[in-house]
Order: C-alpha cells, then sequence, then structure tokens
C-alpha cells in the first residue's frame, strides 16, 4: 500500500539508478532523521562532520577513505568511480548509465544474478546510481559481512570484462530502456529534464545531454564498447573506496590491500571534456511544449556554479530561501499569496554537480483556471526580486535551519556519510573537506544572495519551459 | 591473478540491538521513546487512531484534507506565521496517513524539540480552520490527487482495491480518496472529524538522546486540553477470495508502458504466521533475486522492476503485484507473472532462496533501522499492534528460525492464483485482444468516471 508521495518539490530526474529499491517496509514511516555531535545548531558549527576520517593511498592509486562508529552494528562500502555521463561521446549518450547496470552481471567469479543473492543475502542494502559527473557503487550490510562487500567490489573492478556476455548487455538494454520509458516518457512533465538539459548547455558540453541517453544510441550500444568502457575508466586510480561504520582503519585499510592491492593502475584515463566555461547567451531561451499534462506547468532554470564552490553555497542557500518550505517566497508569492500555484507543486533547488556552473531549477504548476503565461510572469518575478527585495534576517535564518536539519540528516546513517566521504574525496581531493560544507552554507550573507542573484539570475540568460495542457477533444 | 577467487565468509557477527525503549502515561497520553546516546537530532511524531479507516464511506480523503488544514492558522497565529515559525527550528511539520493511524512529526536538533512538540501540538489541537481556508485546501487536495491521477498506477490501484475488497467498503476505496471524493467534502465533514478524532490524546513517540530531553514537558504540550480516550478499534475482516480470476483493464490510450496491479485479499497483521507469510512473499517477490524479478526483468527484460508482497493493517491484508512493463509485451508479463505466483502456491520455496529471505529480512533490522526517523517507524509499530519492547529482537529470531516447511505452508495457504484479480492500466487498443487470448479469465474494461 504504498504512500502517494508528498513531494513538496518533485526533483527531476537527474539521477539514474538500478532499481533495486525493494527496501523492506519494515515500518511504514521512511526517511532519515539527523544525528552528529556538534553544538547546538543555533550556533555555528565548527564542523560538519564531527567523526573521524582517514584516507589511504594504495600503490595503484586507490584511495581508501573510512571513518569509523560503533554505534550501530553496520557498515557502509562505497565506491564512487570518477566517470559519468560527461564522459560520453556523441552517439553513446546512455552508456555510463547502462554499463552501472551490468556491473550487477557477474564478474569473474561472481555468477550471474549472485551479486545481489550475496548482499541481500548477508541482510543488506544495496543500489548505484549514475548522473552528469561520476557513477557511485555502495551497499551496506551487518559489520561481519565487510569482508564479502570488498571482495565483490574488486571483483567487478577488476574482473568484469570476462564476464560480460552479448546476452546479458541485450537484456539489461531492454531493462534499461523500460527504466527510460517508466521514468521519462509514460509519465506527465517526465520529460522536462531531457528538455532543460540542452537548453541550459550547448551542444559539445557534457552536461549537454541526459545521463538515460536515447533510445537510438541505446539500440546501437554493442560489446565491444562496454568492454572497453570498462578498460578505460574502472581503474583503482579512477576510484575512492570508503568505509564508514563499525570498522577501523587498520583493518578496512588491510583488506583493501588484499582484495584491491594488486590491480593494475591506469597510466591514462581520458577527461571529459571541459565545460567549465559556459558563455552567456545574453538571449532567454523558451520552450513551449504542448502535450497531455494535467495543468500547465513552468520551470525556470539558470546556470549557477559549480557545486563545491563558495558561489554554490550561496545558491544552495539562495534556492532554499526561494523554494524550500511553506515559508519559502515561491509558497508564500504564488501559492499562498496570489493563489496561481498548486501547493504542493512549488519548489526550487540546486542540482549538485561539480565540473560545471550547476542548474538552479525553479518550478510551479498552475492551479485550476490559471493559465501558463500567468504561471511563467509570477514566477520569472519572484526570480527577479532575489536581486531587488533584500532576503531578511528571519528568511536567512529559517533557510539556513532547514539546511541544517537536512544536512544532519544525511549524516545519520552510515551510508550517508559514507556518500558524502567519497564525493569530497573524488571531487576535491580530500574527503575531510566534508566538514566545510554547513559551516560554509551558515556564513552565506543576505548581501552574498542578492549578489548572486544579480550575476546568475539574469532574465536575459533565463531558460524557461512551459508545459501547456493539450485540449481534450 | 590479481583477483582473489575464494569468497570470503562472516566475520564474528555482533549482537544485535534495538534502542532501549522507554513508555510512560503521563497528562492523559501515553508516550513512546527510544534513546539514541549522542544524538544530536530528534524526531518526536504524534500518533492518532485516525487513520483512513475511520472516515465514514463517501468521505474518502477526509484525513488528508485535514492534514493539510492544519497548517492554515491555528488559534494562535495565522498560516504564514506558523510556517515561519516552525521552519525557523529547522522542520517542517510531516503529516503522514495510513489505514491504521494519523501521524504528524517534527525532526529538530533536540535542543529544539521542546518548542517544536509546542508547535505540532499547536496545528493538531487547535487549528482555526476558518471554513475558506478549508474549502481552498480541499480544492487544492483535489486538483493534487488529479495531478497524481494523471500518472500511471493510482487508478489501477483504485480498480484492484475495489475489487478486492468491494467499493460499498472503505477498505474498499482508495486510502487518499479519489479526485471527486476529495472534491465532494464540505468544511463540516472536516471540522466534525476533528473534534471526533483529533483532541483525543493519542500517543507520543520520541525518538533521540534522552539524557537531552525532558518527556514530562513533551508530554504536558503534546497532550493538553486532549479529551476523550480509546475507541474500539474493530475486528478483523473477513474478505472473501474470488471463485474465478479475472482481467480487469483501465484504458489509457497512448502509454508504451502497462501497469501491472495483480493481487487478492490476504490475512490482517495480527495472523500467526506473518512471519512464513512475509518470508514467502519475499521469496516471490520481495528481494532483487525474488522469483518475478528474476524472470519478469533479469531474464526477459520486459520491464524496470516487478515486485510482490504481503501488506497487512490491523483488520485486512492484500497480497499485490506491482510493475510497468512494455506495452507489446503486456500478455506473455502478465502470463509469466501469474505462472509464477501459481508455481510458488503449488511447489513451495526452496532453501536456497529462503537462506537469502530470511537473512535479508533479519539484516535490515539492522541496516535499515539507523536514523532516529526510522526508529520512530518502528515505535510506531510497536504501538499500532500491541507489541513488546524487545519485539524487533523476537522478529529477527523468528525470521532466522523460519524453515522450508512453515514457509511453504504459508505460501500455499495464503496465495490464491486462481483468485487473482489483474489489473492492466495501458493502452487497450492495443492490448485488449492479447490479454482476451490468455484465457487467465473473464476480460471486463473498467467503465471510465467522467
Amino acid at each position: 500500500m504504498p504512500p502517494r508521495p508528498p513531494a513538496l518539490i518533485m526533483r527531476l530526474a537527474a539521477v539514474t539508478a538500478i532499481n533495486i529499491a525493494a527496501n523492506l517496509m519494515i515500518n511504514g514511516v521512511g526517511c532519515g532523521s539527523a544525528g552528529g555531535r556538534s553544538d547546538s545548531v543555533g550556533a555555528m558549527p565548527d564542523s560538519g562532520y564531527p567523526w573521524p576520517i582517514s584516507m589511504t593511498r594504495l600503490d595503484n592509486g586507490l584511495r581508501v577513505v573510512v571513518s569509523e562508529d560503533r554505534t550501530a552494528p553496520a557498515v557502509a562500502v562505497n565506491l564512487w568511480y570518477d566517470v559519468g555521463s560527461r564522459h560520453e561521446p556523441a552517439g553513446q549518450t546512455g552508456f555510463a548509465h547502462l554499463f552501472e547496470h551490468l556491473m550487477f552481471e557477474g564478474s569473474m567469479h561472481v555468477a550471474k544474478t549472485e551479486h545481489m543473492k550475496l548482499v541481500q543475502g548477508a541482510g543488506g542494502s544495496l543500489n548505484a546510481t549514475t548522473n552528469p559527473d561520476r557513477t557511485n557503487y555502495f551497499e551496506t550490510v551487518p559489520a561481519e559481512h565487510l569482508e564479502l562487500a570488498l571482495w565483490l567490489e574488486a571483483d567487478r573492478m577488476g574482473g568484469l570484462v570476462p564476464a560480460l556476455t552479448q546476452e546479458t548487455l541485450d537484456n539489461q538494454r531492454d531493462v534499461v530502456k523500460n527504466e527510460r520509458r517508466q521514468r521519462y516518457e509514460n509519465v506527465p512533465y517526465g520529460d522536462a529534464w531531457l528538455r532543460l538539459l540542452p537548453l541550459l548547455y550547448p551542444p559539445g558540453h557534457p552536461y549537454h545531454h541526459a545521463t538515460i541517453g536515447s533510445m537510438a544510441d541505446l539500440n546501437a550500444a554493442d560489446l565491444a564498447t562496454f568492454q572497453a568502457f570498462h578498460q578505460t575508466y574502472y581503474a583503482p586510480n579512477n576510484a575512492v573506496l570508503t568505509v564508514v561504520g563499525d570498522t577501523g582503519v587498520d583493518e578496512v585499510v588491510a583488506l583493501a590491500e588484499k582484495y584491491f592491492g594488486a590491480l593494475p593502475a591506469r597510466a591514462e584515463i581520458p577527461p571529459a571534456p571541459d565545460g567549465r566555461v559556459v558563455p552567456a547567451t545574453g538571449v532567454p531561451a523558451t520552450e513551449t511544449v504542448v502535450t497531455d499534462v494535467p495543468a500547465p506547468r513552468v520551470y525556470v532554470a539558470h546556470r549557477t556554479h559549480p557545486f563545491g564552490s563558495s558561489g554554490y553555497d550561496v545558491v544552495t542557500v539562495l534556492a532554499t530561501v526561494l523554494g524550500s518550505g511553506r515559508g519559502s517566497r515561491l509558497y508564500q508569492r504564488l501559492a499562498d499569496g496570489e493563489r496561481i500555484a498548486q501547493p504542493d507543486l512549488v519548489g526550487a533547488y540546486g542540482v549538485d554537480l561539480a565540473h560545471a556552473p550547476a542548474p538552479l531549477i525553479a518550478t510551479a504548476t498552475a492551479r485550476t483556471g490559471v493559465g501558463a503565461e500567468r504561471l511563467a510572469a509570477g514566477l520569472a518575478e519572484v526570480v527577479d526580486e532575489l536581486a531587488t527585495v533584500p532576503v531578511t534576517a528571519a528568511e536567512l535564518d529559517r533557510a539556513k535551519a532547514l539546511l541544517t536539519t537536512a544536512w544532519w540528516r544525511q549524516m545519520s546513517t552510515v551510508d550517508g556519510r559514507a556518500d558524502a566521504l567519497g564525493r569530497y574525496a573524488t571531487q576535491f581531493g580530500d574527503p575531510a573537506t566534508v566538514a566545510d560544507r554547513l559551516p560554509a552554507w551558515l556564513a552565506v550573507t543576505a548581501d552574498q544572495i542578492a549578489e548572486a542573484a544579480a550575476e546568475v539570475l539574469a532574465a536575459d540568460d533565463r531558460v524557461t519551459l512551459i508545459y501547456h495542457a493539450e485540449e481534450k477533444s | 591473478m590479481t583477483l582473489i577467487a575464494d569468497r570470503p565468509g562472516p566475520g564474528a557477527a555482533r549482537p544485535y540491538r534495538f534502542p532501549q525503549v522507554v513508555r510512560r502515561d503521563v497528562a492523559g497520553g501515553q508516550v513512546v521513546a527510544a534513546h539514541l546516546p549522542g544524538q544530536n537530532l530528534a524526531v518526536a511524531l504524534l500518533l492518532l487512531d485516525a487513520g483512513a479507516g475511520r472516515e465514514p464511506v463517501g468521505s474518502e480523503g477526509l484525513g488528508g484534507v485535514l492534514a493539510k488544514a492544519l497548517e492554515e492558522g491555528t488559534a494562535q497565529r495565522d498560516a504564514t506565521a506558523y510556517a515561519l515559525a516552525i521552519e525557523a527550528l529547522g522542520t517542517e511539520l510531516v503529516t503522514g496517513l495510513d489505514w491504521d493511524t494519523f501521524q504528524a512529526s517534527v525532526q529538530v536538533p533536540v535542543d529544539r524539540l521542546g518548542a517544536a512538540v509546542e508547535l505540532l501540538a499547536e496545528a493538531v489541537r487547535t487549528p482555526k480552520l476558518d471554513p475558506e481556508d478549508v474549502r481552498r485546501v480541499r480544492d487544492d487536495e483535489a486538483t493534487a490527487l488529479r495531478m497524481d491521477w494523471a500518472n500511471p498506477g493510482p487508478r489501477a490501484d483504485a480498480v484492484l482495491r475495489a475489487d478486492l475488497f468491494g467499493v460499498d467498503n472503505r477498505w474498499g476505496r482508495p486510502m487518499y480518496g479519489t479526485p471527486d471524493s476529495v472534491a465532494a467534502l464540505d468544511v463540516e465533514d472536516v471540522t466534525v472529524f476533528h473534534s471526533e478524532w483529533f483532541i483525543r490524546p493519542g500517543t507520543l513517540v520520541v525518538v533521540g538522546d534522552l539524557d537531552r530531553i525532558d518527556l514530562d514537558a513533551l508530554a504536558a504540550s503534546a497532550f493538553a486540553g486532549t479529551v476523550g480516550g480509546p475507541v474500539d478499534r474493530g475486528a478483523p475482516i473477513e474478505v472473501p477470495l474470488h471463485a474465478n480470476r479475472r482481467i480487469i483493464l483501465v484504458d489509457r490510450p497512448g502509454s508504451v508502458q502497462s501497469t501491472l496491479r495483480l493481487g487478492h485479499p490476504a490475512p490482517h497483521r495480527a495472523h500467526p504466521d506473518y512471519v512464513p507469510i512475509a518470508l514467502a512473499g519475499t521469496v516471490l517477490g520481495g528481494a532483487f533475486t525474488s522469483r518475478l524479478n528474476h524472470l519478469i526483468r533479469e531474464v526477459r527484460g520486459y520491464t524496470y522492476g516487478i515486485r510482490g508482497d504481503f501488506a497487512s493493517s490491523r483488520r485486512f491484508g492484500r497480497f499485490a503485484v506491482s510493475s510497468g512493463v512494455q506495452t507489446a509485451v503486456t500478455a506473455p508479463a502478465l502470463v509469466e507473472a501469474v505462472g509464477e505466483i501459481a508455481r510458488t502456491q503449488a511447489g513451495g520455496v526452496t532453501e536456497d532462496e529462503l537462506a537469502v529471505a530470511r537473512s535479508w529480512r533479519a539484516g535490515q533490522l539492522s541496516v535499515e533501522l539507523q536514523s532516529p526517523r526510522a526508529i520512530a517507524g518502528a515505535l510506531t509499530t510497536l504501538v499500532v499492534h500491541d507489541l513488546p519492547d524487545d519485539y524487533h529482537a523476537r522478529l529477527r529470531e523468528s525470521l532466522l528460525a523460519a524453515d522450508v516447511a512453515q514457509v511453504s505452508a504459508a505460501a500455499a495457504a495464503h496465495l490464491h492464483p486462481e483468485s487473482l484479480t489483474l489489473v492492466l492500466e495501458g493502452d487497450a487498443a492495443l492490448i485488449r485482444d492479447e490479454l482476451a487470448a490468455t484465457g487467465l479469465g473473464d476480460l471486463i474494461d473498467h467503465a471510465p468516471t467522467a
């Protein structure tokens, strides 16, 4: 009896995944809350990560990050591979993600279907996701199965290619095409992300195409390409292994050495195209779609700053002021004030991408009787006002309080922490920088938000996507 | 050779621990709390006996509208002031509804829990419920449901539920109601439902570092001004099985996938076979390696995923399978799914499959019960189903002890492939003929509502 999702913000499908998801409804209430041992969150915390962190580099370049926490008898194992859809050349869109599926289909010493069976049979949860930046693989298991998880990850890092067959590729290609149908094609507004990316990023830019890829490219995928993909990118020196939970540094490093230590490093790993500079167009881009949707909907999107930069920290707070919660400007102005937007479907958020100016997306869906143009104008006006109507102390405190809770919620589980450490090690070279993010958010000022709005939310560099409901005959 | 060929065995198992549970009767209500030493964030959840099962037939969706209306201002402040006050603490008021309960919760740094519970209680106990606001919230909620029903799934779910449980019963209608049932609610329905069910004390679930939490003070806030006591929750409902399998076709022109919802009635939550039933469901459709997912996704490539499980509330339960399959393979996917259910019912499970299922479900009691929010959910289970403090440890032992004979017997007794209702939501013009040709049962076209 699945609950209707509350979905205050309907996040776009920026991440594709393997769909293990059959997580047990052990109890009925989902989601995480948070832990952490900083001082009162009302005060400025010194650190967003009050647990130990160590990083060890094996001789083959594999970085091993460990964070011990004996609170619960579980460990999270997480691998970030520094390859995502930004590395895909024209004609091979969707390959990084389809490859992610193949990683669950057996390797040199693991039979087809055995990977899932061994992890779930150990009591664990597992999944993997691909986005434009990277691919991550992760499992959380009762602590006594740590070694099993490392063995499985090493086997598919070092021994996937011999197990890869045409039959497996054909099967997972069909699965991925069904994923595309289910998540993008068969639901109203499901293609919004696919439409926004090419409007935000020009042809040739690594974020121009969506991670799910095109049906034509998926159909054309051949086995040799995937064998080469593994050999090119799935090398120890292109990965970060993170282990968090009921274990220690010495144990993890020794096990990593045992299972991964003999895998050879790759000499040359080709970088993705450089997308850091996206020239402002000076011309707004608007796309209008007339299709079978239940109500008009508008998306406004801007390129901002890369995730991890101080500019993006400001954008993160700005997005929360703009579009998180009933106290946000979008809710107050469009859902409550003018009452032109549906209250459950207004929101704004940044998409945390690190290798180019990351998108900020704001969205609203029209209430009955409200036209798309009026809604688009209202949405644009609220975005414009971020540069002209100063953010009040109360707005700023509200945003920071919500971000603080969200931060500690991710940190409340060993898997949430492991993914964060893997991210910071991969993207910024040092997992300990994870501790800086929350303090950086809390240091953002109202002036910085106004400056950022003037700099990156200019109307002449805006992307607008408008869905009109087609007339039913 | 650079890889190690031999699969490592497990290390020494750590003992299973569920947090210490504290129960207390305070200020006319009950507090159930779990102690998480060192946690900086905390969750408080007010549990009321006001689930969808309490809604009168014809008023489906009442709880959902009332939940939204709680935030439209209180006796003390208007809607905007309320939103700013609670979000300044770092939380939203999170409401939830199932067949047995209504839940309202907050999640905040532990030093703000007192203030957050005061605001929670203010909204739940003393909402303004201005008629104009209630009407607007009702219309918005009807629109939200209409938006949701534009996706594949909700209509098929409703059709399945009605066919299983009877549309004349509340439990035969969607938990959140339909766009039409919500649109038809009036202000008095909402205010009466509030006065009948939302000022009884209920239970306050608290999870966090109890050394830094004053449970008595939280209870005083949560239960202030409450009146009334528990109301009989009703006996389990006997739901008859259908004599014959049937196919119900729900038209969704232009669909590139067909949505499958297959099911039949199943035991309520307190049934003595709960553990073997859950394990049978896990083998058939719960884990990634389940029979259904293995066949329909990993062998055939018909879908991105297919799941099946037994679910139960205090008074009833159901077995259901759900998936979305490519339109062109709708009939073969359906035939194979039904075949797998029948095979499991007739032949039971193997030790190999059961080993995965019981270890997985037992392990999940550690792996998925980490955060305060997840532990609050676990406490909710104890309260709703009258279970003891050591329930999770006992459940773990029962799961690990279940053998092939017990689980196969549960599959034999509680799966009913001949009584399945097979709901297909998709492009009827493309799939009707081949569905009829499967011979799985009579094909009924679901009459669309205006």
